[in-house]
């Protein structure tokens, strides 16, 4: 059972950081691949918080993402600056910083060894242990997410946004600031990334740089190809097909190192075969 | 007195071509005035000049006695100024009555927060909107088309919608960069009819037109322009009974 709720958990956090990405990459337009490296510091953050300083759980997750508002804004402003394709570049340089520093500043993440020992949740003396009792923490932060993402996509926030992926400019001649709108998405997939990244440690208990690095970054990319662009359903259909992969190859006998590699394999696979054949992935649009 | 909108002394050089030098004129509030000139005369660059889409090397932009210089695009549309583009630019992958809500301006949830904390409030003002919206649609002829794509309108339907879209953001004095190219037939005097309707309800036209007829039914005034310098300006009939003009005109496109 607890085979069922890991996955089920799992799955739920990745549902925010496919909100996070869709925000970025599928609605606004800014292609991002260092959304895994907002999702480190999310998680390293709210670790440090609960161990070193005793912060409660909840505290330390709000804290981190604020954190995240904060840099995801940071990270993304050089989209502003330079376009589409040169971004992508810049990104990958943001990302290859972000594992640099979580890999080798051993004093505050524990290196390439990873940090052990982030303990559970503890709520109104309630501690969240068993992945059956996590799944209702990572239910809440979840539901949270699609509704806030469901909110500003049916506001004018959203239509607003989707103009601008359309044409910047004319959004501009109608006396609208792309800039602010463009922030102001930025910030909320800040917010995103970073409470999943609260959750994951959490609920792991150990992290290490493998989880944030630029395959994870791909990794996110991917969920929002193969659940679809634009769309909540696709932000959460995504995370659930790609996370019962290794879920189902763990249930077939061979050996894990096999399976990491089939996993690898199979991942590329469909990225290659979604953007060919099925543009708008499971249940969203055309990225 | 200061005209409604003052151009001075405008200047615009792209690397080695000059495509504005000294260029001034004013329009009159309330009139219809046309601004013609041959391709490449710089009618699109005045329009990006007045609207902060450039800044010109040197030159003044005054509207009702407001100096527009060094003001951004966004700002612009504020003092009462928008624009449409001669190759449309509309948000075709959206609908009608989404573009036109596009243009409408002070949205409550048009960022994040309010969107977020405060639904009801943003679903109720977003419900009012759409009704305006319906409005400035059923005003320009496409209130039927309000939840087409606008990829799948015909090309005079997208043209109205681009008059439309810029009606909504409550501009005084419209921009409208060849808002009858292309058309022909019913679709053009479609627009030509909204023209001097939007005229009689009080907005402002300032119009780049190449067709003559046209200029000639809808002009009060009409600006000349050539390389970039206003070499004329007058009523419709003088400004076409000019062979000098007329030979700058023809001369030049054939
Ligand atoms: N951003 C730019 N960079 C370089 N050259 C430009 C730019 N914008 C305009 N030009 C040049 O300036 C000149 C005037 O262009 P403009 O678009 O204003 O002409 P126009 O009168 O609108 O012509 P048309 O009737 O063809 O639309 C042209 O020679 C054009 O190539
Ligand atoms: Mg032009």
């Amino acid at each position: 059972m607890d085979f069922f709720y890991t996955y089920i958990v799992l799955a739920e956090i990745y549902v925010l950081l496919g909100l996070s990405t869709n925000l970025l990459v599928g609605i606004v337009g800014i292609f991002s691949v260092s959304q895994a490296a907002v999702f480190g510091v999310g998680a390293y953050l709210t670790a440090f918080l609960v161990m070193q300083t005793s912060t409660p759980f909840l505290v330390a997750v709000l804290l981190s993402s604020i954190l995240c508002i904060g840099l995801n804004i940071l990270v993304t402003l050089p989209s502003l600056r330079v376009s589409g394709d040169y971004f992508v570049v810049t990104s990958f340089g943001i990302q290859l910083l972000a594992t640099a520093v979580f890999t080798n500043w051993t004093g505050g993440t524990g290196g390439a060894n990873g940090l052990p020992g982030v303990p559970a949740p503890w709520i109104a003396g309630h501690e969240f242990v068993e992945p059956s009792e996590f799944a209702v923490l990572a239910t809440g932060g979840m539901a949270l997410g699609c509704i806030a993402f469901w909110l500003i996509m049916r506001a004018p926030f959203g239509a607003l946004l989707r103009a601008i992926r359309e044409d910047e400019l004319a959004v501009a001649a109608l006396g609208k600031s792309v800039l602010r709108a463009k922030v102001s998405a930025a910030a909320l997939a800040g917010a995103f990334a970073g409470s999943a990244g609260g959750l994951y440690a959490s609920f792991l208990s150990f992290i290490d740089p493998s989880s944030f690095d630029l395959d994870a970054s791909i990794f996110l990319l991917t969920m929002v190809v193969v659940g679809g662009a634009r769309t909540l359903a696709g932000s959460v259909i995504g995370p659930f097909v790609l996370l019962a992969l290794p879920q189902i190859l763990a249930l077939i006998d061979i050996p894990s190192s096999v399976a990491a590699a089939a996993r690898q394999l199979i991942y590329g696979l469909l990225l290659i075969a979604f953007m060919l054949f099925r543009p708008q992935g499971l249940l969203g649009e055309k990225l | 007195m200061s005209a409604y909108l003052q151009v001075e002394g405008l200047n615009k050089s792209f690397g080695g071509l000059q495509a504005l030098r000294d260029c001034s004129f004013t329009v009159a509030q309330g009139r219809i005035t046309c601004l013609v000139g041959p391709n490449g005369a710089g009618k699109t660059t005045i329009f990006n000049a007045i609207t902060g889409f450039l800044v010109p090397d040197t030159g003044h932009v005054t509207f009702q006695g407001i100096s527009l210089d060094g003001r951004t695009s966004q700002q612009i549309v504020r003092h009462g100024i928008a624009r449409t583009f001669q190759n449309l630019r509309l948000f075709v992958d959206l609908t009608a009555r989404a573009n036109v809500l596009a243009g409408m301006q002070d949205h409550v949830g048009e960022e994040p927060f309010t969107a977020i904390f405060r639904p009801f409030h943003t679903a109720r003002a977003l419900a009012a909107k759409q009704d305006a919206a319906m409005a400035v649609l059923a005003h320009v002829g496409l209130a039927a088309q309000a939840d087409m794509l606008v990829r799948n309108l015909s090309y005079g339907e997208q043209k109205l919608l681009c008059i439309a879209r810029i009606l909504a953001t409550g501009a005084e004095l419209l921009l409208l960069d060849e808002p009858t190219s292309g058309l022909s037939g019913a679709a053009l005097s479609d627009v030509m009819a909204l023209l001097r309707r939007l005229q009689a309800e009080g907005k402002t036209l300032l119009v780049v037109e190449h067709n003559t007829r046209v200029v000639q039914q809808i002009a009060d005034d009409v600006l000349f322009l050539h390389q970039g310098h206003l070499i004329a300006q007058g009523a419709p009939a003088d400004i076409i009974a000019d062979p000098k003009l007329a030979e700058i005109y023809f001369g030049g496109a054939i």
